[in-house]
């Protein structure tokens, strides 16, 4: 995984995401948050991870313009990775 | 007590230690880890004793020092106290010498536990300042907040998904909360949630005043302690949604040794699934210390929460106690609440029916042993939850009001009983 250290924020208006990326096996070879930083102009900052056979999970900070921060969360999404708040399930019966 | 703090000594980060102020936050800002009350023990055992708690209103606040309400409460302050249900006939079915329901199918006001965890997070965010409090929630906790901010005059907005059945909104919209249907997938009100909890800065029960909302679930545990004797339960057997409510039982089991109102004891924490949302219990099954998401597909929409957030703490809880876990298809749900219901006259939600398979199943299985003793905690009512069991339940028989027909249909049932 690659990550990127922001200390104050390049963007202009900027919009952050704390997330859970929760990545099946199949995916857990693939430089992932890499793609991420080279797809989109966003800056990642990695807090915690745990990688084991079963299940890769990494709670991330993201950074960038709003539009990016939605577009890199979709394209995540759509590679199979679930992609939760840092708080995890906030909708409780 | 301390105006500003009460017996609360700080905010704590589960994962690294790292303290925080007592306000309105939920995650470390270094590793995101969430946050729990850290509470002056040393205090607290100078305080409160049985014969203080025994002197108390029969409600939640008897326990008041061990609840992160720095004053008086000042919302819900009936709740708790449910009964503590022996429950004999439902014991000699499944097979164990001695069985308990904790009943918070008729907590109050709203009929289900969140009434507990929202009293203490809406009576926080007061003394916080807050006028304005909010919940994401498909049932229960969406009219607890609504009753209990509505009680307490307290604007209240809760967040739904816009596809909800009508029945759950209007238990929402009759408190006069504003009620906010989103349309998307579960994922992105999720999120959004989230977004909005952090910029509005409104009082989120379950994000960012989670740390205070999730401690109220340890009154269920004090109660069950005192309701039965002054006694923790060998086995203690426990729905899980997020999880939160096995690591609270748990966590009021182990203040009550703390602070010497009770002496060393085991005990063990069960958790119990619906199979169409177990993501707890398939890790625990697997013996994981970790749970993989799934997409809830289960009649016990009240547990359906695919990503649990005390997922991780509730494994470890089952591990440390010795306790397992597992899970009931939606069949296996409906004959749970069936057999509740006609062995105990209490009518709970699926989550009940989830509970008392589960009991089933680990008792059959030797995992809780016929020689034991065991507490099922019940959270919510069966009339929230009816559609579940419609047409499931047999129907009714209809006559002519005579008297032969009467008979004729009792001849049937029960011959012995016909009068000649």
């Amino acid at each position: 995984m690659a990550a990127k250290k922001s200390k104050s924020s390049k963007f202009a208006t900027p919009s952050s995401a704390r997330l859970w990326l929760m990545y099946p096996p199949k995916l857990i070879k693939q430089p992932v948050i890499w793609e991420l930083t080279h797809k989109f102009d966003l800056v990642t900052n990695v807090r915690q991870a745990s990688v084991t056979d079963e299940i890769g999970i990494v709670c991330l900070e993201l950074e960038g313009a709003p539009a990016e921060v939605e577009a890199g969360i979709k394209w995540l999404r759509k590679l199979g990775v679930n992609v939760e708040p840092v708080e995890l399930g906030t909708v409780e019966s | 007590m301390s105006d500003k703090q009460g017996y609360m000594k700080a905010l704590k980060c589960r994962e690294c230690g790292r303290e925080y102020p007592l306000t309105a936050t939920h995650v470390c800002e270094f590793d995101f880890g969430p946050l729990e009350v850290a509470y002056d023990y040393e205090r607290i055992r100078k305080s409160l004793s049985r014969e203080a708690i025994c002197s108390r209103p029969q409600t939640m606040w008897r326990y008041h020092e061990l609840l992160p309400v720095a004053g008086e409460p000042t919302v819900g302050r009936q709740v708790g106290y449910t009964p503590l249900v022996k429950a004999d006939r439902l014991a000699k079915r499944l097979g164990i010498r001695e069985l308990r329901v904790k009943n918070d199918a008729v907590n109050y006001p709203t009929l289900s536990f969140k009434d507990r965890v929202v009293s203490v997070a809406l009576s926080r965010s007061v003394e916080l300042g807050f006028k304005t409090v909010a919940c994401a929630s498909t049932g229960n906790l969406a009219n607890s907040v609504a009753a209990n901010a509505a009680a307490a005059g307290l604007d209240a907005y809760v967040f739904i998904p816009s596809d909800l059945e009508q029945g759950k909104i209007v238990n929402s919209l009759v408190y006069g909360a504003n009620v906010i249907g989103i349309k998307g997938h579960y994922d992105e009100v999720n999120r959004l949630c989230a977004e909005i909890a952090g910029k509005y800065g409104w009082a989120f029960v379950n994000v960012n005043m989670r740390p205070y909302y999730a401690e109220g679930s340890k009154s269920m545990g004090f109660e069950i302690v005192e309701q039965l004797g002054w006694r923790i339960p060998e086995h203690t057997i426990i729905p899980m949604a997020s999880g939160s409510l096995l690591t609270k039982v748990h966590k009021a089991y182990q203040e009550f040794i703390k602070i010497g109102l009770m002496g060393e004891a085991k005990w063990k924490m069960h958790g119990a699934q619906a199979t169409g949302c177990s993501p707890i219990s398939a890790a625990q099954k697997a013996g994981l210390d970790f749970f993989k998401p799934v997409k809830p597909n289960t009649i016990a929409k009240s547990l359906a929460i695919g990503t649990p957030a005390d997922g991780f703490y509730a494994l470890k809880v089952m591990k440390e106690t010795g306790g397992h876990s597992d899970d009931v298809t939606d069949d296996e749900i409906r004959e749970g609440i069936r057999i509740l219901a006609e062995d105990e006259g209490i009518f709970a939600e699926t989550a009940g029916g989830v509970t008392v398979g589960v009991a089933k199943k680990l008792i059959a299985s030797g995992r809780i042993a016929a020689d034991s003793s065991a507490v099922l905690c019940i959270t919510g009512n069966g009339l929230k939850t009816i559609e579940a069991m419609t047409g499931h339940v047999g129907q009714t028989r209809d006559i002519r009001p005579s008297l032969r027909e009467f008979e004729a249909l009792l001849a049937q049932d029960k011959p012995q009983l016909v009068k000649g």
